[in-house]
């Protein structure tokens, strides 16, 4: 009888505070802890509270202006280059605190890669975008970087469209072409976690189909997570999804349970188009 | 009643247009005239011996110390100030964007891009020409290098400006994406943002040298002049400016029209400036653009 098991209310209290201690060694790849963002006076992010598991996509939903690509944006702290631009709190990567000043941003930056809304080229050639990264973190061989350029090309499924011209200028790529060349490159670090910033806002459904099928395929070796204005989207992709509303985490949830009985009626309403 | 409305706007509009039309010719007027003259005047004096002969023959002679003189001293001044300028634009934009130090700097340089150039000679002046005459004990007073200093000078905020201009044209998620990388800042705008802005400050960098060709008040303090053909930075030198400058003031008409040619070929020269500069432009041009 369901009703005869015991609950852990019904745990005696040390064993409670056992089973709370067993609870936080297995932390989630990236934990978010208390976490509030403030740009100069405005308060963007008020304590968030996130996990994010390993291997799968998270999706952040919430209407423009919520929080959500700042709250991206502390990932991989790339707001630092910014000034009057603070975070408070913690954000957990493997344990570790990655707002700590000692957690080095070269570390940082090689383990969460990052992905922005419009395809960023840079202005060389589509070998150098790709190469120019690794070059920084690693010594390799000649023959060494050709191959990590290619696996890199390969794994974001544009190597075969761009395999016979890698010394063109990137720039003369499509931007669904653009973008894929975006993600090569940040994949091309090995990156544990890989954040997308709208990634498909810019493309047209040929190339966002492409992008969601790389993201399918991505997440067996990676941590995605990704910011979408695009509800369809997120269902597509992500296996959670996380709803912010006016700078606060509304809720966080299996997508499934997300867009079809979401247990705050903020996100119900958000959902079902009646606000945002 | 909505007809007079629909009258006063038309009237309001038809004026304004006329009015603009007015001013824009009016401006492409005296420029076309200029230019005009100056072919109709100079194109008679330009002969073989203008590039062959120096101006020591004075009627007889031709430009060729001037040409030279400027040619050396144009790329002096260029190889002093395209480096200053470039590296203090791009700490403008790069490093002191938005601070008050970056501002500060801003407003000096604005300063100095409208600082009569005549107090850039004398500024030289006292500051390379005088304390060289007397470190040498008058061996090098007046020189080609002094003169490239003061042309320096000129051309110098044109390219500080272009380049902090040009740099905060690329786009800061071009920043936000090489720093995602965990690349540090130098390697960021060394390999990323001077390469994307590279036509831009290209570009700055022919504008400066455009403006600096045909200065004459900052070479009289300076470069003194010289009837004779040298190439010696530390020798007095002639320039086709002040060869114009003192010809006109001549009452012999033929020196006058040397004057003309001279004033045709650096019209010409910076003519030829801004068609290279358009040309590099359209080449490097990106198809995102």
């Amino acid at each position: 009888m369901i009703d005869s098991l015991p609950s852990a209310i019904d745990l005696p209290p040390w064993l409670q505070a056992v089973a709370a201690r067993a609870g936080e060694r297995v932390l989630p790849k990236l934990a978010v802890r208390g976490l509030d963002f403030h740009y100069g006076d405005a308060h963007a992010l008020k304590r968030i509270d996130l996990d994010i598991p390993e291997k799968q996509v998270t999706a952040i939903i919430g209407p423009s202006g919520c929080g959500k690509s700042t709250l991206l944006r502390v990932f991989n702290r790339i707001y630092a280059i910014y000034q009057g631009l603070r975070a408070e709190g913690e954000v957990l990567l493997d344990g570790e605190n990655i707002l700590d000043a000692r957690y080095s941003l070269n570390r940082l930056r090689g383990q969460v890669g990052m992905v922005f809304q419009k395809p960023v080229p840079f202005p060389m050639t589509i070998f150098e975008n790709v190469a120019w990264g690794i070059r920084h973190h690693e010594k390799l061989s000649k023959a060494g970087m050709s191959g990590r350029v290619e696996q890199a090309l390969r794994r974001a499924a544009l190597w075969d469209e761009v395999k016979d011209k890698l010394k063109r200028s990137a720039l003369s790529l499509s931007g669904g072409q653009q973008q894929r060349l975006c993600i090569a490159r940040a994949i091309a670090l090995a990156p544990e976690v890989l954040l997308l910033d709208e990634p498909t806002s810019a493309l047209d459904p040929i190339a966002t189909a492409k992008i969601e099928q790389l993201i399918e395929e991505l997440k067996g070796d990676y941590t995605l997570v990704i910011v979408t204005h695009n509800m369809q989207q997120a269902a597509r992709v992500s296996d959670r999804t996380a709803f912010m509303y006016l700078g606060e985490m509304v809720e966080c949830d299996a997508t499934e349970k997300i867009f079809t009985s979401p247990a705050k009626k903020q996100t119900e309403d958000y959902i079902t188009g009646r606000f945002g | 009643m909505e007809s007079a409305i629909y009258l006063r706007r038309r009237a309001a509009n038809g004026l304004a247009l006329g009015l603009s039309v007015c001013a824009t010719v009016l401006g492409l007027l005296f420029l076309a005239w200029i230019l005009w003259v100056t072919l109709q005047q100079g194109i008679g004096a330009i002969d073989w011996k203008l590039f062959t002969k120096i101006t020591a023959y004075g009627a007889e002679g031709g430009l060729a110390n001037a040409i030279v003189g400027s040619l050396v001293m144009d790329v002096m001044a260029l190889a002093i100030c395209a480096p200053i300028g470039v590296a203090a634009g791009t700490f403008l934009a790069e490093y002191a964007n938005r601070t008050k130090l970056g501002a500060t700097i801003r407003f000096l340089n604005d300063i100095l891009l409208s600082a009569p150039s005549i107090v850039l000679g004398l500024f030289v002046y006292v500051i390379v020409v005088l304390p060289m005459s007397k470190l040498t004990g008058g061996a090098v007073s007046f020189s080609g290098f002094a003169g490239a200093v003061a042309l320096a000078l000129i051309g110098l905020p044109v390219i500080v400006r272009t380049t902090d201009e040009m740099l905060q044209l690329v786009p800061g998620t071009l920043r936000e994406a090489a720093l995602s990388l965990g690349v540090p800042q130098w390697k960021l705008t060394v390999q990323v943002l001077m390469r994307a802005a590279t036509s831009g400050i290209v570009t700055g960098v022919l504008l400066a040298l455009a403006r600096l060709a045909g200065e004459t008040a900052p070479l009289l303090f300076t470069a003194f002049g010289n009837n004779f053909m040298t190439a010696h930075p530390f020798d007095k030198m002639e320039s086709l400016p002040v060869a114009i400058y003192q010809y006109t003031n001549d009452p012999n008409p033929a020196l006058h029209a040397i004057a003309w040619a001279g004033a045709l070929l650096i019209t010409l020269f910076v003519l030829g400036l801004s068609l290279a500069t358009r040309l590099f432009l359209r080449r490097h041009r990106s198809p995102n653009d």
